[in-house]
């Protein structure tokens, strides 16, 4: 872009949003390149550059987003949303260039809303400070990713997130009430008035999980709950995982734990054992029950009982109590993977029928192609009809050069993903796609993508709303 | 750019988790990404790697309160201080200090204050002046105190002669190097500053640190840097909850519900949080923000209000937003750099005071 244009259109967007919330900054455009994609880091890392944006701009609410939108679409500039960057699939990167859209001067709370059990607040409120206004009134927001300290109501809705609770409180998805967005040509919306109407089909549905290429979340509100009387952690160690996949499905037509957690026998002896303590051999499960004490003290007993049809060796409540406490200790340094080494993660969801079969699917993969890399796995989400992988791989010396260790990178992801959609798995479960999966989308929805593309065509004729990205 | 092997690996250790991001009071309150730890590390980073130059990062570490919140939140031992005053010096030497910094380090060198005032308010001169030279007990105001919040800094004197303390304030009081250890990082000046600050306290056997950031100079920076401080030093709060446990200063039990708000420097680094309790307990009852202790949100600082006050103004509202949410009613400052932060917003209906103004009120 010549000089003077650039020019042009850095003055109609410091009118847009304010001379101090639109920076060209080196440092600004440094700390908007570079998310939580392997990839990415890996590019600084080895003292490279990654994409940058042209302009940084921060709105304080939907009016300003919708003027920034506005000039992007005249001057057919990209437009790509940051929240708070934790994403792990380069789905915040600006890789065309253009503006990158900072959404956390949107992080007012507007209403804690005890009569209906919600939040209204700005999507680019850090989900730790919902969840303090919550607590501030005796509530929670039970949503307890290991992101909670950093990353957004927007990203966590536009990622399709999940938290550790999910088996009792459920995903992003099944917590929000009402969203406004605004359209790429500016227009500002609202969904429908409730979650759940016969209303034709779910706005809602349709921009969670849309990676800020359909619009741009401005407004949520957000699901809160009471605050459990007690809440119960049950350690358990089975000796083959298919019987902890009979008892966890059988527990589940009957009561909901909160949390509900596999582990392989590999991260049982790695993470589990360094963490939590666990010294004996098998498929360590935690189980966690909560609510009202009564009602916690009879579903106790019956997760005792089913899981003991199943062979499990009851651990007590001890592990898991350490479990909870360290729960996002498992993502701080010495315990997370990190580099200098290669990984990612890989979470795939199916019913219990094809989930096991997946998981052997994809190790075998992994481990055959690239024997390089070391693939370990857990369960952390389960419904009453399924459960999803949160399964890494390792790769402990990744090439020094940054383009063979991508190459590296982008072929392990291919054979691991697509070992999990040939056995009746997904892209993925709630990471999102973003730049790192968006050939896959493809592969997994074949003529059915063509769903997304239309909606994308009807809303962004220009295309300027985060290109490359979910395979749009 | 020549970071320490030291400081390169406290760079590098960040592993942008952003598990502090929550709790940084600058990027909560400005809502840019620039201002958390990793965005620090990662311009740093990159110019140790030589990929940037320090010019284009150096602004954004004078974003930096140096409260430690994310010191405190993260594991990897990180430690901004150590590379931000290094990122400081080296800055300084390469010609690429933004100006006004170096505008405050002139006023430090002119006046011996970062701020460029010459005078003292009236009261706090004489208030000064009618204390006796001859002391074992300094009070050590600090140039905060004596330039910002001079009433408070008259508050503190009155409160301590209330007790029957017999203490002096110096009338040239030296500066104890905090202001130049923030704006200049570790130059040889700030030693020098913190050497002829010890030399004129030495001669007591009790120092009475009014602010904590003087406090966390005298306790930490003076040790590391192998500057001899022979006095005992205290905090302002502990001295104070010291007189009431000891029945010299006995403030009646009203009907006040306080809210104390901790400083950083206080809480964290000096790890003390007990005493301002005791003191306000005292005198009333306490209602605890969510945020409190040990995880405090720093309200202000006063150097950095010099060259960024918008994004200042905008810490402390938010601040007093947190105090409202819990219905705080009397919020109570124990350092002028939060006082004088809050005092600005002051939200209607709601009462902010000093610790030591607290107790006069109960006396
Ligand atoms: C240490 C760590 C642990 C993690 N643990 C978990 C976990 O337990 N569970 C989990 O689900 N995830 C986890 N993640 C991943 C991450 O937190 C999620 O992917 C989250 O959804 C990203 O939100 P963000 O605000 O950081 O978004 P960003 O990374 O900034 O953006 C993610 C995507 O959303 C888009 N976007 C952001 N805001 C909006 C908006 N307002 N409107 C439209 N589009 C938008 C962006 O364009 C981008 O495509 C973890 C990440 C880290 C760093
Ligand atoms: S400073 Fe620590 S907690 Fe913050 S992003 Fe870096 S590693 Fe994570
Ligand atoms: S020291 Fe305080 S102001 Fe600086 S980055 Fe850490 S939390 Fe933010």
């Amino acid at each position: 872009m010549n000089k003077f244009l650039f020019s042009m259109i850095l003055t109609e967007l410091e009118d847009a949003v304010g001379i101090e919330n639109c920076s060209t900054r080196a440092i600004d455009k440094l700390t908007h390149s570079v998310d939580y994609f392997w990839l990415s880091r890996l590019f600084v890392d080895r003292g490279e550059k990654m994409p940058e944006a042209d302009f940084v701009v921060s709105p304080k609410d939907a009016k300003e987003v919708s003027k920034v939108l506005k000039i992007a679409n005249y001057y057919k500039i990209p437009v790509t949303t940051w929240g708070g960057g934790g994403g792990t699939q380069g789905g915040a990167i600006p890789v065309c260039g253009g503006i990158v859209l900072d959404t956390k001067r949107m992080n007012q709370i507007f209403d804690v809303n005890t009569d209906s059990m919600y939040i209204e607040c700005g999507a680019g409120s850090i989900y730790k400070h919902i969840e303090n206004a919550a607590n501030e009134k005796g509530y929670a927001t039970m949503h307890y990713p290991s992101s909670l300290n950093c990353s957004t109501v927007g990203g966590f809705l536009a990622h399709r997130g999940i938290g550790v609770v999910s088996t009792k409180y459920g995903k992003i998805d099944d917590m929000v009430l009402q969203m406004e967005v605004v359209l790429p040509n500016g227009d500002i919306i609202e969904t429908s008035p409730a979650p759940k109407h016969a209303a034709g089909p779910d706005l809602n549905q349709i921009f969670i999980g849309s990676e800020g290429t359909l619009g741009i979340i401005t407004k949520a509100q957000m699901r809160i709950y009471n605050q459990p009387e007690e809440r119960r952690f049950r350690g358990f160690l089975f000796q083959d995982m298919h019987n902890a996949f009979l008892a966890g499905k059988e527990l589940l037509q009957k009561i909901k734990p909160s949390v509900m957690r596999l582990y392989d026998e590999t991260e049982t002896g790695s993470i589990i054992k360094k963490i939590v303590g666990v010294e004996k051999k098998g498929a360590f499960m935690n189980i966690a029950i909560e609510g009202i004490a009564e009602i916690v003290a009879i579903e106790e007993k019956i997760l005792l009982e089913t899981f003991a049809k199943y062979g499990a060796e009851d651990l007590g409540s001890e592990y898991g109590e350490k479990w909870w406490k360290e729960k996002i200790t498992f993502f701080y340094p010495g315990h997370a993977l990190d580099l200098p080494w290669m990984f990612g993660t890989m979470d795939s969801i199916a019913p219990f029928d094809k989930i096991e079969q997946i998981y052997w699917a994809m190790k075998n993969a992994v481990e055959s192609n690239f024997p390089m890399a070391r693939f370990i796995a857990h369960f952390s989400h389960w419904y009453e009809w399924g459960a999803m992988i949160y399964d890494r791989f390792i790769v402990e010396e990744p090439p020094q050069d940054p383009v063979e260790a991508l190459r590296l990178h982008q072929q392990i992801w291919n054979c691991g993903v697509r070992a999990a959609l040939e056995n009746g798995g997904v892209v993925n479960d709630h990471h999102g796609v973003g730049i790192k999966l968006g050939r896959l989308m493809k592969e997994q929805y074949g003529p059915a993508m063509q769903v997304f593309e239309g909606l994308k065509k009807q809303l962004d004729p220009n295309n300027i709303l985060n290109p490359f990205k979910l395979g749009l | 750019m020549h970071f320490t092997e030291k400081s390169r690996k406290t760079i590098d250790a960040c592993r942008f988790c952003w598990m502090c991001r929550h709790i940084c009071p600058i990027g909560n309150a400005t809502g840019m990404e620039r201002n958390t730890a990793r965005a620090r590390a990662l311009g740093l980073s990159m110019v140790a790697r030589g990929v940037e130059e320090i010019g284009a990062s150096i602004a954004n570490v004078y974003e930096c309160a140096l409260c430690g919140a994310c010191t405190k939140e993260c594991l990897t031992a990180w430690d901004p201080i150590l590379f931000t005053t290094e990122a400081k010096l080296e800055a300084a030497m390469a010609g690429e200090m933004p100006e006004y910094i170096v505008s405050m380090i002139e006023n430090i060198e002119r006046t011996g204050n970062a701020y460029g005032k010459t005078e003292l308010c009236t009261r706090l001169s004489e208030s000064i002046a009618s204390l006796p030279t001859d002391a074992e007990t300094v009070l050590f105001l600090g140039k905060n105190a004596m330039y910002r919040t001079c009433r408070q800094a008259c508050a503190a004197i009155e409160l301590l002669k209330k007790a029957g303390v017999s203490f002096t304030v110096l009338t040239d009081e030296p500066s104890s190097g905090w202001d130049l250890f923030f704006l200049a990082g570790g130059a040889e000046e700030t030693r020098q500053t913190m050497k002829a600050c010890a030399a004129s306290l030495n001669s007591f056997k009790t120092v009475v640190a009014y602010d904590p950031n003087d406090a966390r100079m005298f306790r930490r920076q003076f040790k590391e840097w192998g500057i001899g401080l022979n006095a005992e030093v205290k905090t302002f709060t502990e001295f104070t909850a010291e007189l009431i446990a000891s029945g010299k200063l006995t403030p009646k039990k009203s009907a006040s519900v306080f809210t104390f708000q901790d400083p950083a420097s206080l809480a964290r680094d000096l790890e003390e949080t007990v005493p301002a309790r005791e003191i306000l307990n005292a005198c009333g009852t306490t209602l605890e923000m969510l945020m409190n202790g040990r995880d405090t949100n720093l309200a202000g600082n006063l150097l950095m209000a010099e060259y960024m006050p918008e994004a200042m103004t905008k810490v402390a509202v938010r601040r007093w937003e947190e105090a409202q949410r819990i219905g705080a009613s009397i919020l109570v400052t124990a350092n002028p750099d939060d006082y004088a932060a809050l005092e600005t917003v002051k939200p209607e209906g709601c009462r902010l005071i000093s610790i030591e103004e607290a107790v006069l009120e109960c006396l």
